[in-house]
């Protein structure tokens, strides 16, 4: 479905992505682990057109998508929950969803967005019992199923999420994971990029670690569950300390 | 692990990502690799295309042996749960580590080629590995539980005594070595021995590559399967590349190792189809990469897809060397290593021998023919038989495998 190869970024002369490939298959839960800084939210933002690449290839569904607009990457197939949620704070709960099909509307599939208006409510209840809510008034973990219920209204047929569990209590860490396995299991492709390395590899099939821009591991999310690369790369740690002084 | 049915596409996409990381990786952790990439002018994120790791340069048996013991492990000793020795080539030991993660892949690796060849959990596995292979024959032991087959693991028994437990204990998949394999026919025939006493199914062949006369030979023989699994002691693993009827050659692994075949001469690919020396890369090793590994053994890539419908390449293995090398009993030996150990335990300046293989009693031993000269001569025939019969063990010792040194006018 998603096809990454040699993706290269950079903010001005600070280069964020060094040459990464990788890939999702329809279906499958993909997650991005890594320490901060790392260049998994620019590599997100990169996908999904919000930041400018200046090598590599992104085919999605087939078709090229590397220099396309963001909201022709949404038409073309791909919803994004952003880091911090990034929610329409002044809207209510329901305008916020609403602005979540916006690129739907100009097709006329106003009984299309209603359904999935009313399948969004039914996931999330509590955002049916707020509707009329200022989205800036909720909580972090509401705010959260928001945003996610917001990308679900492009009916997106690859769900990219970047770090759904930032600044949330555990519990509603769990519940929002508990969503992300509920979401794939109805045949949405997922695309995660978390801090939480083992509750994101938990719930994937599979997994890459980048690091300092660049890929350093992939595999099955098995597989990177027991490699002790992983918690270092979670935990930001080097292996300095084990490499200094052998000589080349 | 790949999956079937993959489309082209997806399965160069897996590994040109699983090489990025394992370059990215070597880069970073080993300084002997970092050093050669930065003597071309080359980073990792260089290499876009599967086509690109001819960039950088090769790797042979010499560098394991300058980087000895530890130098090419790409993650901290603390990570490493396992660690293979054996003889080597060189003057030190051949070794190779494996993370948690290797074991589980290698497991897989050895899996995957065990069920091709049919085994299944109901199967009895008896390997018979000379102590030169004993890694391969855990790495088999490993794969065959993993199957849930039964394992009879490798152990010392004499030939007569290997013959028993195979009749005995119902074995139905025998891991061997070509020769050992050929000795047990001829073992059981002289002594009468019906092969339809035995409920052996299939017979594994490693350490050495068979041609299908002599595949076809013992299969008649034995009234089995045979087939022939490529493996390298550095890479570190039995399984890389398996045996496949429906394609008359061997499945390469490559999506976790990566095959070139190269002209030994230039380093240059060889056209497709054409025979030359294989060269493999790892793609998933976490713990002992290897980029671009001359392995010495000759192949050519088939080319004709394969009824089996496998997703992984084919190459058909051949007996010639591009190094110079014998192989005993599956354990290569370096002949220039040989003499040059001669030269110095000897003390003769160009020692004149010749040396070849023996096999009797399911036992290969180099055989060392030394041409005596005045250097060597010595009144003392009995000073001269010590010093030969000492040479002779130092030798087995450091090689792995039994010598005997002749001496002839």
């Amino acid at each position: 479905m998603l096809r990454i190869k040699n993706l290269k970024c950079s903010y001005g002369s600070i280069v964020a992505v060094h040459g990464v490939s990788l890939s999702v298959k329809k279906g499958e839960l993909i997650s991005i682990i890594g320490a901060n800084g790392a260049g998994k939210s620019s590599l997100l933002l990169a996908v999904c057109g919000l930041l400018k690449t200046w090598e590599g290839e992104i085919i999605f569904q087939d078709k090229t998508i590397r220099g396309m607009s963001p909201p022709a990457i949404v038409r073309a197939g791909m919803g994004m929950v952003p880091e911090g949620r990034q929610i329409f704070s002044p809207l209510s709960v329901m305008d916020n969803l609403k602005m979540g099909a916006y690129t739907r509307y100009h097709r006329g599939d106003n009984h299309g967005i209603q359904k999935d208006l009313e399948m969004v409510m039914e996931m999330f209840p509590i955002l049916k019992d707020r509707s009329k809510q200022l989205a800036g008034t909720l909580s972090g973990g509401e705010q959260q199923m928001l945003a996610i219920g917001r990308a679900l209204m492009a009916r997106p047929k690859l769900l990219v999420l970047d770090e759904p569990s930032m600044g949330l209590a555990p519990k509603i860490v769990s519940m929002i994971f508990k969503v992300i396995v509920d979401l794939r299991a109805q045949g949405v492709t997922i695309l995660l990029v978390e801090q939480n390395a083992r509750a994101a590899l938990k719930i994937a099939d599979r997994g890459y670690v980048l690091e300092t821009g660049k890929m350093v591991l992939q595999g099955s999310a098995e597989e990177l569950l027991v490699d002790d690369d992983v918690k270092r790369a979670y935990l930001g740690q080097d292996y300095g300390d084990f490499y200094d002084g052998r000589e080349g | 692990m790949m999956v079937d049915g993959m489309t082209v596409e997806d399965k160069n996409q897996l590994k040109l990502e699983r090489l990025q990381t394992t370059l990215n990786r070597a880069f970073k952790n080993v300084p002997f690799h970092r050093n050669r990439f930065l003597e071309r002018n080359i980073l990792p994120e260089h290499i876009t295309s599967l086509e690109d790791l001819a960039k950088l340069p090769m790797m042979n048996r010499t560098h394991l042996g300058t980087h000895y013991p530890y130098g090419l492990f790409a993650v901290p000793l603390r990570d490493i749960v396992r660690i293979h020795t054996a003889p080597g080539t060189t003057a030190s030991p051949s070794i190779s580590g494996y993370t948690k993660t290797d074991l589980i892949l290698w497991k897989n690796l050895v899996n995957r080629s065990l069920v091709a060849a049919g085994v299944t959990d109901l199967d009895i596995i008896q390997i018979h590995l000379p102590p030169g292979l004993a890694n391969w024959g855990r790495d088999y032991k490993d794969g065959g539980e993993t199957l849930g087959s039964s394992v009879i693991p490798n152990s010392p028994l004499s030939l007569a005594k290997t013959l028993m437990v195979l009749k005995d204990y119902k074995t139905t998949t025998l891991i061997t070595t070509p020769a050992f394999a050929e000795q047990l026919v001829d073992h059981m025939f002289d002594r009468g021995n019906n092969p339809n006493e035995l409920t052996l199914k299939r017979i594994i062949l490693v350490g050495e590559p068979i041609d299908e006369a002599n595949i076809s030979d013992l299969e008649q023989s034995l009234h089995v399967d045979a087939w022939n699994h490529y493996g390298l002691s550095e890479i570190p693993g039995p399984a890389i590349a398996f045996g496949c009827k429906t394609l008359g050659g061997l499945h390469i692994n490559d999506d976790h190792i990566l095959p070139e075949i190269i002209d030994p001469e230039t380093e240059k690919p060889v056209p497709m189809g054409e025979r030359g020396e294989l060269v493999l890369t790892t793609l998933s090793a976490r713990a002992f990469p290897l980029i671009r590994f001359r392995t010495g053994d000759t192949a050519r890539f088939l080319t004709h897809a394969c009824g089996c419908r496998s997703p992984l390449m084919g190459i058909q293995w051949f007996k010639e060397r591009t190094d110079n090398m014998i192989i005993i009993s599956g354990i290569k030996v370096s002949l220039d290593q040989v003499k040059k150990y001669l030269q110095k335990a000897l003390g003769m300046e160009n020692p004149g021998c010749t040396i070849d293989r023996l096999r009797k009693d399911g036992t290969e031993t180099l055989v060392i023919c030394l041409t005596m000269d005045d250097a060597l001569f010595s009144d003392e025939i009995k000073e001269l038989e010590k010093l030969i019969i000492e040479t002779g063990t130092a030798l087995a010792e450091q090689a792995g495998v039994p010598v005997k040194i002749r001496l002839v006018q």
